[in-house]
């Protein structure tokens, strides 16, 4: 069991170090190098997408099929990440005493805003306005119970500055004759002061259902190496924390050369698996993107939607 | 007229309706005492019990007589101890990581303990078929939930429909309602409506200082992860992990009062102590029918019950369960026909 003052500690500690780019590098060249090979067996033109929520999938259940989802369609628990992390924004902020009491205001306003404008900060907008009162209450009520449990999860007046909420997905795209995207979502970026004068460094929170696995600290690495895979000249993520509030567990992995040579190994796993899915039929294409918008949105809850191998449409 | 409190109960002097019996398809007999929807009432003298409502209900919940649970590592390393001594059979072989196809782990659900000590030997895997009563305890439960998050609900059977079908789970319930005759389908919606008109009138609006959640998930692994101890509480309150306890679980029925019902709430509290330094300070069922509120006070004897029952039915359920499969699947948390509760029986709440 996990206190909110204990996980909070772990999340704003000083990082014990920090790697430099070269470290990005390293593991930029050896993915480079090895994945082009793991998927040449893909016709011409394919894709794959890897994202954390497909390679747990994998790792719990290693047989065939088992990284395919079924096609999308909207569910409040699709929902719940979005709409709970401004939620929690709106608690930050002071505009509400708890998610509670947030969920509502904040979904009225985005589809006011997307009614009004067309934009669609969170993508679910338009389905959520076509819901009756009974399957809009799902919605607020799912996120809402979402959004308390992390809240409830850390003392939040400890972080300054406040953490960074959602945001885009890192992303990094492997140069391959077949393309692979690594796709890495982190609920908080908290920027923590390094100790004595060191730099400050970056700590990413992840939230996940359940329990965490035997292998967890392979699989928060993943998010860390996406990160740092995503821009040579951002700095590579100082820890990552993951979250499991269903059962008040936390696991802190400070990021070393090992992680990121861990992380990139199950990659490398996970993509054979899903290489070999497509190849025998069970990663069917893709039927493209629900409503239109481009996969790994700003904020929306992309870990949902269906990360496929097999071929882009068209 | 005279009221007196008996425990969770206010008895009103005066003229009491007659109860003669079921108001709907499944509910089975009203309980004395209460007014059943489309009765003639038959004046009599005598005491007649009022539920709780509004600010009464929620101090019936806040304020137990006893003094709330302080935090206690100890109390919860030794019940954590104990359960793991327990469940030592249930371990996994060297080498088999959790959540493994080759050893799934068994998840223990409060409806799983209930079958495991009240029907023990082999049970078959599988759905429980839907009724009348099962769909209108769904039902109620998305509308009590719609209450408690938006403080309202308009038509209930529309907005209770409404909630379901924007959840796959409820799929295979939908359909089946679906396929009721005309006269079990308007018996069942105008249960639907009269308990949740009841809902609204007697539920106030919760402060949202009190952190509200609904159809919170809460788990506990134990015995290396081979065993999940699983539940999804209708409501919770308060802030977990503070020194004293502050969390209270509501768990709602739409039918009669059982025996089992305080189990389940053991159950619940021994999760959250699992879970938690404190356990929470009170555990309550709120029947939907009636409108009664019965409230446990969480002390270390209900805590330890709870993990003596829970230890002896998750060795029963292991003794009748395939390995392979049946009951144990990790299949992705799809609920069954007719519970509507993830979880419930073998898969783990996603």
């Amino acid at each position: 069991m996990s206190t909110a003052a204990e996980v909070t500690d772990s999340i704003i500690r000083p990082p014990t170090a920090l790697l430099g780019p070269e470290a990005a590098a390293r593991a930029r060249q050896r993915l480079s190098q090895e994945v082009p090979a793991l998927v040449d067996r893909l016709p011409s033109g394919d894709q794959v997408v890897v994202s954390l929520a497909q390679l747990r999938r994998l790792g719990s259940d290693p047989t065939p099929g088992a990284g395919v989802e079924d096609p999308f369609a909207w569910k409040p628990r699709f929902v719940r990440r979005s709409l709970g992390l401004a939620a929690i924004g709106a608690c930050l902020d002071g505009r509400a005493r708890s998610p509670h009491e947030a969920v509502g205001p904040v979904a009225d306003r985005a589809v006011d805003e997307w009614e009004r404008s067309g934009w669609r900060t969170f993508h679910w907008e338009p389905w959520f306005a076509a819901l009756g009162g009974g399957a809009r209450a799902a919605v607020l009520a799912e996120s809402a119970t979402w959004a308390t449990q992390l809240w409830t999860s850390l003392d939040w007046r400890r972080f300054r500055p406040p953490p960074r909420l959602g945001g885009p997905d890192d992303q990094w795209a492997c140069p391959a004759p077949r393309t692979v995207h690594l796709k890495g979502r982190s609920e908080l970026r908290v920027v923590v002061p390094g100790d004595a004068g060191s730099p400050p460094g970056t700590v990413l929170v992840s939230v996940s259902g359940g329990s965490p696995r035997p292998d967890c600290e392979v699989e928060l690495g993943y998010l860390a190496l996406v990160a740092a895979l995503r821009s040579p000249s951002r700095p590579v993520p100082a820890r990552v924390v993951g979250l499991w509030p269903d059962t008040a567990r936390h696991v802190v992995v400070d990021i070393t050369e090992e992680v990121l040579d861990d992380a990139g190994t199950l990659v490398l796993g996970g993509l054979e698996a899903m290489v070999s899915d497509a190849a025998t039929g069970l990663g069917a294409p893709a039927d493209g993107e629900p409503d239109g918008h481009p996969a790994g949105g700003s904020t929306g809850d992309r870990r949902a939607v269906p990360v496929r191998t097999g071929a882009a449409p068209g | 007229m005279a009221v007196m409190e008996t425990g969770t109960h206010r008895w009103e002097h005066c003229a009491i309706p007659a109860s003669p019996g079921g108001t709907g398809p499944g509910w089975g007999p009203a309980r004395t005492g209460v007014v059943p929807a489309a009765t003639t009432p038959v004046r009599r003298s005598g005491p007649i019990w009022t539920p709780l409502a509004g600010p009464e209900l929620l101090d019936r919940l806040r304020f137990t007589g006893r003094p709330r649970p302080v935090a206690d590592a100890e109390r919860a390393d030794s019940l954590r101890q104990f359960l793991e001594e327990g469940l030592e059979p249930l371990g996994r072989e060297p080498g088999v990581h959790e959540g493994s196809v080759a050893r799934p782990p068994l998840v223990v659900t409060k409806a799983r303990l209930t079958e495991a000590h009240s029907r023990p030997g082999p049970r078959a895997a599988g759905d429980r078929a839907p009724t009348p009563a099962i769909a209108c305890g769904i039902l109620i439960g998305v509308l009590f939930r719609q209450l408690i998050t938006t403080g309202s609900i308009g038509d209930p059977v529309a907005d209770g429909f409404g909630a379901l079908a924007v959840d796959d789970r409820h799929a295979d319930l939908l359909a089946w309602v679906g396929r009721l005759p005309d006269d079990q389908r308007r018996a069942l919606d105008a249960e639907v409506r009269r308990q949740a008109e009841g809902l609204v009138r007697r539920w106030p609006a919760l402060d949202p200082a009190w952190l509200p959640r609904t159809e919170e998930p809460m788990r506990a692994d134990l015995a290396g992860g081979a065993v999940v101890l699983a539940a999804r509480v209708d409501l919770a309150v308060g802030r977990p992990g503070l020194d004293v306890a502050s969390v209270a679980v509501v768990e709602v029925k739409s039918g009669a009062r059982r025996g089992e019902h305080r189990d389940d709430l053991g159950f619940y509290a021994l999760i959250e102590a699992l879970r938690h330094p404190a356990p929470p300070f009170a555990v309550a069922t709120y029947y939907t029918r009636t409108g009664e509120l019965d409230v446990e006070p969480v002390s270390d004897e209900l805590l330890w019950a709870a993990a003596d029952r829970t230890v002896a039915g998750a060795l029963a359920l292991a003794a009748c369960t395939p390995p392979d499969g049946g009951e144990r699947r990790v299949t992705g948390g799809r609920t069954l026909a007719g519970t509507g509760r993830p979880g419930e029986h073998g898969t783990i709440p996603g």
